[in-house]
């Protein structure tokens, strides 16, 4: 009994499979869109992030439209399933994101969960939120080649400019 | 007429004439047509590119007239066997498929209570004329439930004059509904996912709301499914038009 073949092959399909159905699928990145927009920061399995933000950031180009705008509104509307995130999308979200053509959103990866199933984690956030920074920018080490020339030429500086 | 002071009244001349330039005025094409738009997906732009050249070669050789799915059209191609060498079918265009070279059309008509389709190629060298016969749009895109509607929606007389229709008008939407022979059909039109509003449905209440059991409500939210082209659209449509003018 050989099991067709076709139906296993998925070459250039973009939407990845989640949940139960299509609806179901929708369904569950509305419900993570609805929390980056209310937390700002989420961490979720790092599927469902990236499959999530493409979504998140065509809400803001939605959004940056205006409220007045008949089919934002909609989507703005079937998207946020608490209703008082509408409020925050077109009056806080727009505006900040004005000045950008794109790329709202932040993927990062976490270390796996800790439960049985060890899940590839990720962390999504809005740029511009108001939580502490999750990367902290390291300086260079004073050990490396250029910060040693550096120190010396700064040494040879100070020894120029005291007497 | 009394003059003022009896003398005869002063000349007035006449207004002077103002000369509207119709050609200065609007002489872009705003039709693109839709074998230029090149479809989504992750094929080299390169290809498009090419293919457009051609495409462009060949308009400046060939006249390819302005219709869309619902025109009537005649169209004369090259054939070995006929005594002229050249053959003539004239149809309803009801649907115009593929991208860039390969771009199709399909024309039908019923001929001796035959229905006859047949789909030419756009950019054909065999195609020696395509004549714009009745230039209109209808509801839909896609018009393969005339396959199962009445034969007396898809018959065109061969000889059929060209209807007159003045430049810079309105493309008229014929927002006819057409009546369907009974079931079965080729295909179950009254489902959402056809999503076709120029059949008039004598189906009972009940089974049109079992058909309804197939809608998707969600795939209009989908927003990554959206293909917005009105920026290649105008892109490419500049490019058409310089080429053109040279």
């Amino acid at each position: 009994m050989r099991l067709s073949v076709a139906a296993a092959i998925s070459h250039g399909r973009v939407y990845r499979r989640f949940g139960l159905s299509p609806r179901s699928r929708l369904d569950l990145l509305r419900n993570l869109v609805t929390a980056l927009v209310r937390h700002e920061r989420i961490e979720t399995p790092w599927a469902r992030a990236d499959e999530m933000r493409g979504y998140a950031e065509r809400l803001i180009d939605y959004a940056k439209r205006g409220d007045k705008d008949e089919r934002a509104m909609r989507m703005a509307d079937f998207w946020l399933t608490e209703k008082d995130l509408i409020h925050k999308l077109f009056k806080v979200l727009a505006p900040r994101f004005q000045p950008h053509p794109g790329s709202y959103t932040r993927l990062l990866q976490i270390p796996n969960r800790d439960g049985l199933d060890r899940a590839k984690m990720a962390v999504i956030e809005l740029k511009g939120n108001p939580l502490p920074p999750l990367v902290r920018p390291r300086r260079d080490s004073d050990k490396t080649l250029l910060n040693q020339l550096l120190k010396g030429y700064r040494q040879d500086a100070q020894r120029a400019a005291a007497p | 007429r009394v003059s003022s002071d009896g003398k005869p009244p002063k000349f007035q001349p006449p207004p002077k004439p103002v000369i509207v330039d119709r050609k200065t005025q609007k002489e872009e094409r705003r039709f693109l047509s839709p074998e230029f738009i090149p479809p989504r997906g992750r094929t080299d732009p390169l290809k498009y590119y090419i293919e457009r050249k051609d495409m462009i070669q060949r308009r400046k050789v060939f006249n390819i007239p302005e219709f869309y799915v619902g025109s009537v059209l005649a169209v004369t191609t090259a054939d070995p066997c006929a005594s002229d060498k050249s053959k003539r079918f004239v149809g309803i265009c009801i649907q115009r498929g593929g991208k860039g070279l390969g771009a199709t059309f399909v024309l039908r008509n019923v001929i001796e209570d035959q229905g006859v389709e047949i789909c030419y190629e756009l950019y054909s060298p065999r195609i020696q004329a395509i004549e714009v016969l009745k230039l209109e749009k209808r509801l839909d895109e896609n018009l393969m439930y005339l396959r199962d509607a009445l034969p007396e929606y898809s018959t065109f007389d061969v000889n059929m004059k060209p209807v007159p229709r003045m430049a810079h008008e309105e493309i008229p939407l014929n927002k006819l509904q057409v009546r369907m022979k009974p079931k079965p059909w080729s295909k179950r039109w009254e489902r959402p996912k056809y999503n076709i509003k120029g059949i008039k449905f004598e189906l009972p209440e009940h089974k049109m709301k079992a058909a309804q059991k197939w809608s998707q409500p969600w795939l209009e939210f989908d927003m990554l499914r959206e293909y917005d082209t009105s920026k290649i659209e105008e892109k490419i449509r500049k490019e058409l038009n310089e080429e053109l003018e040279k």
